[in-house]
């Protein structure tokens, strides 16, 4: 049996500024098998594989790699040592073709001076066919659609000819059949006798793949597993720490019968992007938009928000005419919206917790009415406490959070200018199981309080679970409005799937 | 599969491969401008023109050599401003020493080489491991080098001396084959001298390391990103370093031409001529933000700038400044190019 291990971790500590990252933290793989690594974001799962690959350092333990000792110090001496990562962001360059991707560092030579592009190029393209993929190696890379990108990290790893390959989330931007193609040669592999260790937040695809998991929490070790020592609900509760069941056990927001529209849209709409919609929400009402990505979701939120300025229509907030022309129209109508990709749009990465937390109340207070450095601190610790962030004190930059309390931070920017409507577009995409329970709760208890919230997402489960109403939309309009309380996923697929004619059936049936 | 290998040998697959597309820019302006110049003002056509663009092309050699190592620099995304003074403090050093201190040039060239390939790999290690922006860094190494030089002498220092006459004056002629069935001198007289060649010679040293060498693809992967380039295992380090040294090469290489040109060292000499430099890169193709460039085109890069004094020159009524103003439209257009490139492809990859 100990023969076959052939990478060990013991007892590794690591140690960032205020945070112990991993605590005492075991793993062990073995060859030809694939490994899962899994807890939630913040659990410790990169920093475990980061310590692997040389790229953070540990402060105690032992890594043991075929029988000998290692210490990687960088990326290019843990491939040396016969590691292989495929990262979550794709780390290749752009610039260059797909063939020189794979082989940049290692590329055949002629003579042993001068590079042999044509011995790369077919050698590119043979593992290209291994892959099932038809495109040019030739071409830059930067020519591919993201999916091939990452396909092509893949190969690359895969091509090293390593003993361990670690695939860090390879699969968020594939589509089903590109995951398969994956499955496949992580199989080959693993015939081969690679070990693979897996990181991902589909749990579908633990149970499809792995031979074995580790669960992380917080830093620690939880435990490690066989794949049929524990079922899906047990493995979350691991993940979570906690029952699962009390964490979805969720209540719908309590609509007042008498509860006044608090914004209501009438056929608003841009040329290109948005038809035409009516929406209305009440106080105190959450309500939900589902349809496909690119289905106008986003466009109208965008609408409501200003951000997007309405060629027609009109909207009335609590009864009263309001032109949105900008958001800062919309934010002194009290209207706040939270924008789907929080890297791009919403967290400042270089700032502090506060600084973030502030700066929707300094915008809606005007440059000439600065909060003094004791409101800020104040604020801040009001929210880090009510929202549960995870963070040793307010100063740390927001950067340095996991991607669900970066979530709530710009939750509680919005929250913190004591909005009317909060408009949340995909709040919960890339962050795991319990933080969206946890950004789910505060949605309704924001509810509770009177505030009038859309939440937008591309997963109809938490959809169903948390809207009053849910308005579907498809091919940018809206199709049909349904109850949240008696609909399930398979009347919202229906409609989505139909269109505009059926859908317009089921609304008046509602 | 039989189709990806087809799709990739069709010739024509391959030159209109979409990373070319700068480097057609580049010859494809070049040679408008051209054969506009050669219709309206060569008296004979192109034969005429043709000699007066390489005769120039000859007297401006030494920013096409400075431009070489300034190509890899932008690759990698970086920028190198000492370029001026570095080549001028080459020629202080020739001077001075060669005609104050009775010393054999080609020992204050190793001098020289010695001085420059230093002072740019300082700069490449600051840059890299103090993270400082190459822009403030190489700013910081031209006006440390451009005081040096008035430290040596704030005078012009003539340079006599047999060896750099020698190769000052060498010269092939271009000739052709008449019709007395001789080879005879091609009029207008057209010549190839020493600062051609060597201008020619790194071109092709230039394209080879860059193309068929893993420091050459380093460079490009640096400038594509560099965070990827460190992940994937490459010596960013040792790459970057030797980038900047060897622009330090480059740069003295052309301090020597210069001082073959002009045959004596002046502390204030090629002030402003690292614009000039990073101008030709530019016009030649190579993308400011890096990973992309090519040797070629900074060849017709440095002839298209050179084209366009000559056309000047040419029309006679037009005043001299006008070149600078073609140069900026140019800079201009090329700009706008880089940017509809790099925005096309986005639409493409979104499709």
């Amino acid at each position: 049996m100990p023969d076959n291990i052939i990478l060990e971790m013991k007892q590794i500590e690591i140690t960032f500024p205020g945070v112990k990252a991993l605590d005492q933290v075991d793993f062990t793989l073995r060859k030809g098998e694939v490994h899962s690594l899994l807890g939630e974001n913040g659990a410790g799962k990169s920093t475990l594989i980061k310590c692997l690959t040389g790229v953070n350092h540990k402060d105690a333990g032992q890594i043991i790699l075929d029988g000998v000792e290692i210490n990687p110090q960088s990326p290019e001496q843990a491939m040396e040592m016969g590691i292989s990562t495929v990262f979550q962001e794709i780390n290749l360059c752009p610039n260059l073709t797909v063939a020189e991707n794979i082989f940049i560092g290692r590329q055949p030579m002629k003579r042993g001076r001068t590079i042999d592009w044509k011995t790369m190029n077919r050698r590119a393209d043979e593992l290209m066919e291994r892959f099932h993929l038809d495109i040019d190696v030739t071409r830059p890379l930067s020519f591919y659609s993201t999916a091939i990108q990452q396909m092509v990290s893949i190969a690359r790893a895969v091509d090293v000819k390593a003993k361990i390959l670690i695939l860090d989330e390879p699969t968020s931007s594939l589509d089903d059949n590109e995951v398969k193609l994956l499955f496949d040669v992580m199989r080959d592999l693993r015939e081969e006798g690679m070990g693979i260790i897996f990181i991902t937040h589909f749990l579908d695809q633990v149970y499809e793949i792995s031979d074995r998991m580790t669960i992380l929490r917080n830093g620690h070790l939880i435990g490690s597993y066989g794949i049929h020592d524990l079922n899906k609900v047990q493995l979350v509760t691991e993940m979570i720490g906690k029952d699962i069941d009390v964490i979805f056990n969720l209540k719908r927001a309590d609509v007042k019968a008498d509860a006044a529209y608090m914004l209501e849209a009438e056929h608003i709409g841009i040329p290109g992007k948005v038809k035409d919609i009516s929406v209305n929400i009440k106080e105190g009402e959450l309500l939900g938009f589902a349809g496909l990505l690119g289905s106008g979701r986003t466009e109208t939120a965008e609408m409501l928000f200003g951000a997007e300025k309405t060629a027609k229509g009109s909207i009335r907030k609590k009864g009263k005419d309001v032109s949105l022309k900008n958001p800062h129209d919309a934010i002194m109508e009290k209207i706040a919206f939270c924008p789907e990709d929080r890297k791009l749009d919403g967290i400042i990465g270089d700032l502090s917790i506060r600084e973030n937390i502030m700066l929707a109340v300094q915008a809606r207070r005007g440059f000439l009415h600065p909060m003094s450095r004791s409101e800020q601190e104040k604020l801040a610790d009001k929210y880090i406490k009510a929202l549960g962030i995870a963070t040793p004190d307010a100063e740390k930059k927001i950067a340095e959070l996991s991607g669900g309390n970066q979530q709530k931070v710009i939750l509680a920017r919005w929250m913190a200018t004591e909005p009317d409507v909060l408009i949340l577009d995909e709040p919960t995409r890339g962050i795991d199981v319990g933080a969206k329970a946890e950004i789910q709760r505060l949605m309704l208890e924001m509810c509770g309080d009177g505030v009038s919230v859309i939440f937008i997402s591309s997963e109809l489960d938490e959809i169903i679970r948390c809207s009053n109403r849910i308005v579907i939309m498809r091919d940018r309009e809206k199709v049909a409005e349904v109850d949240g309380a008696t609909c399930t996923q398979q009347n919202i697929l229906n409609i989505i799937a139909e269109g505009s004619v059926a859908g317009k059936d089921k609304e008046a049936g509602v | 599969m039989e189709r990806t290998a087809r799709k990739r040998q069709s010739l024509l697959s391959r030159i209109m491969n979409p990373k070319y597309i700068m480097v057609y820019a580049t010859i494809g302006i070049f040679l408008i401008i051209y054969i506009f110049g050669a219709i309206n003002y060569g008296d004979s056509g192109f034969l005429t023109l043709r000699t007066l663009v390489i005769s120039m092309f000859t007297e401006n050699a030494y920013y096409g050599i400075s431009a070489v190592g300034m190509t890899m620099v932008l690759i990698t995304g970086g920028i190198d401003l000492s370029v001026g003074a570095v080549s001028s403090l080459t020629g202080m050093l020739i001077a001075y020493g060669v005609t104050n201190m009775n010393l054999h040039p080609l020992l204050c060239l190793a001098f020289a080489f010695a001085v420059g390939i230093g002072l740019g790999a300082l700069m490449g290690a600051a840059i890299h491991y103090l993270n400082v922006p190459p822009f403030i860094m190489t700013l910081t190494g031209m006006f440390l080098t451009r005081g040096i030089c008035s430290l040596i002498s704030r005078e012009s220092i003539e340079i006599h001396n047999d060896l750099i006459d020698a190769l000052a004056g060498w010269k092939i002629y271009i000739k052709w084959w008449n019709e007395d069935g001789e080879w005879a001198k091609i009029k207008p007289i057209c010549y190839i001298n020493f600062n051609l060649l060597l201008f020619i010679i790194m071109i092709i040293v230039g394209t080879i390391l860059l193309q068929k060498t893993r420091f050459g693809r380093n460079i490009y992967a640096i400038g594509g990103n560099e965070q990827s380039a460190k992940l994937m295992g490459l010596p960013v380090a040792r790459t970057k370093i030797i980038v900047y040294a060897f622009n330090g090469f480059c740069s003295v290489l052309a301090g020597f031409a210069y001082v073959l040109y002009v045959k004596s060292g002046w502390n204030l000499a090629l002030q402003g001529g690292e614009l000039e430099v990073i101008t030709c890169a530019v016009i030649g193709g190579t993308l400011m933000t890096g990973g992309v460039g090519y040797m070629v085109g900074t060849l017709f890069g440095v002839l298209l700038k050179t084209a366009i004094p000559t056309l000047i020159t040419f029309n006679g009524n037009l005043l001299s400044w006008w070149g600078k103003i073609a140069t900026g439209a140019l800079l201009l257009l090329f700009i706008f190019i880089q940017r509809i490139v790099v925005l096309y492809s986005d639409r493409k990859k979104q499709e």
